[in-house]
């Protein structure tokens, strides 16, 4: 078996993982990235087997936050880039900072086991070669992303369904609803896409949501509405008074959702993960979606919901979204709490001070600044491992001290699969900037 | 927790909730045949030149870049917005530092692989700020924009040029005259010069009179002052040089535009050697 010495060993090439790839090359550290598809990507690798976006995605973040800090999109990209443009911009980040010497591509991590002193073991399979080897890690950063793994609902009679049944993880496009009677579930960003997509193609289209909710405009006070609530929050704005703002341009601007048949939130605003889609309630009001409650059961090609009515059905497009999976770890590594790992500032396993997580979160806003940060310290923490163990320890000891801690932001999420991860993107980076910090000056030698 | 020592290198509210839009730029370079094919951990990095006050690329294009590029470097130079050929001219009276630091960053996003930043007076304070939020290979400083601030020169320029001063106060360009640029060019050479310059964006000028605290830059830093320089004086360069443990290099007998001026192969000569010894 190879020994790889100090290098570290990353599970994954999306955003996460080439960020934590970069950020550990770049404070001199030796480290393989591992991909089991044939190009970087991750989900925005449109044509890989557990890629989840579908040929209409666009970010719904705008670039400013959403883009690494020290890599901006091109201006030439709009507001709103498509996955097209995202999967260019990875690959342009990956070039730039000379990440391709250090990929492995075709290569799917399978084992991951523990070795001496807190180093791992790290089984990778050849896709082309079949060959599986194992090599040996002083650390492994986990960034298989939590949005691949389809949770898929059972309702009453659901196997005797004679329609179709599709998890969004297979919606790839529009053709699939085309002149169908289709029922779209779950008002997640996924869903309302395909719901909207499927009021544009299909000859029927239902949507069925567990409650009412809020569905912003992607603009707002005449900017992107991302950078307006940034704004809002750059001056220091209190929550309450953010709400009623926010409120109120959905007042001025939609007015009333239950006067559409859409039901009244029964949340506050900020409450649940936010839904950004202009297009969903037009086409409630236009009569081409037809808002529906919870499933109540399924009984042939009838689909009965919880208000007592029912639809025929061809095509239900189930958007319920993911839940993150390790196939090639022993769970009891990751803590978990149910089905979810509950970690140290949503990165450090409380298990192991070498095996680290990055992208197990669901900011309200653009995720790629966050991962930068996350790999910073990820990377700083290595770094300063590898230097003086005994440092990298007490930092490691007073982080899982805090395993668990949430970044709410002041809010109290809705209880549901979809937060386990969510986090108020500016308490959360706030929180990890003075870990940084703390770290360098515990480690002075490293700040320059 | 340890409080927050310094300005915050993570939370760029102001660049999230109202970012820079994007401008035409002018981008010159000059990439030596073979280049892209030489293996990148061996092959020569990308210098990229940011010029000062009302300068474009134009300053670089003259002398530097084609020296340099015999030397194997692959050079690039851009002409920040309202500069040069760049576009944004209208929106000149609007622009700020950050909207500069917004084009450095998306050239350097363009290039091959991480450059050394070479930054000339208000350049090399913005290529500070670049280097703030991105690792380059290598950060050159030449007669440096102090990044402490240029409030205590107050009381020199208006002492010696209050018109000047009143001018800039009031939203002017600052003039900059052939006497204070260079040392030893004929005149009519240092006319055509000084006759390329353009206008300055008054809020940028007002930005360099107040400090401005980055975080430690991981890369390696050279700081070229020299004491013929009638624009950045002599306290100027050495306290940037000593933000980062560095001692200056000093080029006697150049004045502070030491890519033009008479002598500029030996200020060059100074940033090569560094280049391929330190980055």
């Amino acid at each position: 078996m190879e020994d790889r010495g100090a290098a570290w060993a990353v599970v994954g090439a999306g955003p996460h993982g080439l960020s934590a790839l970069k950020n550990l090359l770049q404070l001199g550290l030796d480290a393989d990235g591992f991909e089991r598809d044939t190009d970087l990507g991750g989900n925005w690798n449109f044509h890989a087997e557990n890629s989840r976006v579908y040929e209409s995605t666009h970010l719904i973040s705008t670039k400013p936050f959403t883009q690494f800090p020290d890599f901006p999109m091109p201006d030439s990209y709009p507001d709103y880039p498509s996955h097209w443009q995202v999967h260019r911009y990875f690959r342009a980040y990956a070039e730039h900072f000379g990440l391709f010497d250090h990929l492995h591509f075709n290569s799917e991590v399978v084992g991951i086991t523990t070795a001496d002193g807190d180093r791992w073991n790290v089984t990778v399979c050849n896709h082309e070669s079949g060959e599986e080897i194992t090599r040996q890690y002083a650390g492994v950063v986990i960034a298989n992303g939590h949005n691949w793994w389809p949770k898929i609902p059972q309702y009453p009679g659901q196997d005797t369904f004679t329609g179709e049944i599709r998890h969004s993880a297979h919606y790839k496009s529009a053709d699939v609803v085309r002149g169908k009677r289709v029922l779209v579930v779950g008002a997640g960003n996924t869903g309302c896409d395909v719901a909207v997509e499927s009021a544009q193609n299909a000859k029927e289209t239902y949507h069925s949501t567990r409650r009412g909710y809020y569905y912003n405009p992607k603009y707002a006070f005449g900017r992107p509405s991302d950078q307006t609530a940034d704004l809002l929050l750059a001056l220091r704005l209190p929550l309450g008074l953010r709400r009623v703002m926010f409120k109120t341009v959905l007042r001025l601007t939609v007015g009333d959702f239950e006067k559409f048949g859409l039901r009244k939130p029964d949340h506050e605003f900020f409450e649940t993960h936010p839904i950004v889609n202009q297009q969903l309630v037009y086409y409630v009001s236009h009569g081409d979606i037809q808002p529906k409650p919870d499933i109540e059961r399924f009984d042939g090609s009838m689909v009965h919901f919880a208000d007592g009515t029912s639809v025929d059905i061809d095509l239900v497009v189930f958007c319920t979204g993911y839940l993150a999976h390790f196939p090639f770890l022993d769970d009891s590594f990751l803590n978990l709490e149910g089905d979810h790992p509950v970690l140290a500032r949503q990165i450090f396993t409380p298990t192991t001070p070498t095996l680290v997580v990055s992208g197990l979160i669901q900011p309200d806003s653009g995720q790629w600044t966050i991962a930068h940060w996350q790999a910073m310290l990820i990377a700083t923490y290595a770094a300063v491992r590898a230097q003086d163990s005994a440092t990298a320890q007490r930092f490691y000891d007073a982080m899982v001290a805090e395993t668990g801690v949430r970044f709410t932001g002041g809010t109290d999420y809705k209880d549901s699969t979809r937060h386990y991860y969510e986090i108020a993107h500016q308490e959360y980076l706030r929180a990890v900037e003075d870990d940084l910090q703390r770290l360098e000056s515990m480690a002075p030698a490293l700040a320059r | 927790m340890s409080k927050r020592r310094r300005a915050s290198k993570v939370m760029r509210l102001w660049d999230w909730s109202v970012p820079p839009t994007g401008a035409h730029r002018e981008v010159l370079s000059i990439v030596p045949e073979g280049w892209h094919d030489q293996p990148r951990a061996t092959r020569k990095p990308p210098l990229l030149f940011v010029h000062g006050i009302a300068h474009g690329a134009w300053c670089w294009r003259e002398h530097w870049m084609p020296a340099a590029a015999e030397r194997d470097y692959p050079v690039f130079a851009l002409s920040l917005r309202g500069h040069g050929d760049s576009g944004g001219r209208k929106r000149l009276g609007r622009t700020l530092l950050r909207h500069y630091v917004h084009d450095v960053m998306q050239t350097i996003a363009e290039l091959p692989q991480p450059p050394v930043i070479v930054g000339h007076s208000m350049g090399a304070l913005i290529s500070q700020l670049v280097a703030d939020r991105y690792q380059p290979r290598g950060l050159a400083l030449l007669t440096p924009a102090p990044i402490q601030g240029a409030a205590y020169m107050l009381p020199t320029i208006l002492r010696r040029r209050p018109l000047d001063a009143a001018k800039v106060v009031a939203g002017g360009t600052l003039p900059l005259r052939a006497e204070q640029l260079f040392v030893g060019l004929d005149q009519t050479t240092a006319a055509r010069y000084v006759d390329r310059l353009g206008r300055e964006s008054p809020w940028a000028q007002y930005e360099l009179f107040v400090p401005h605290r980055i975080g430690p830059v991981r890369a390696p830093v050279l700081v070229v002052g020299t004491p013929d320089d009638r624009v950045v004086d002599v306290r100027a360069v050495e306290e940037t040089a000593r933000a980062y443990d560095v001692e200056p290099v000093w080029l006697p007998g150049i004045g502070h535009d030491l890519m033009l001026d008479a002598g500029w192969e030996k200020a060059l000569g100074v940033l090569l050697d560094w280049v391929d010894e330190r980055c």
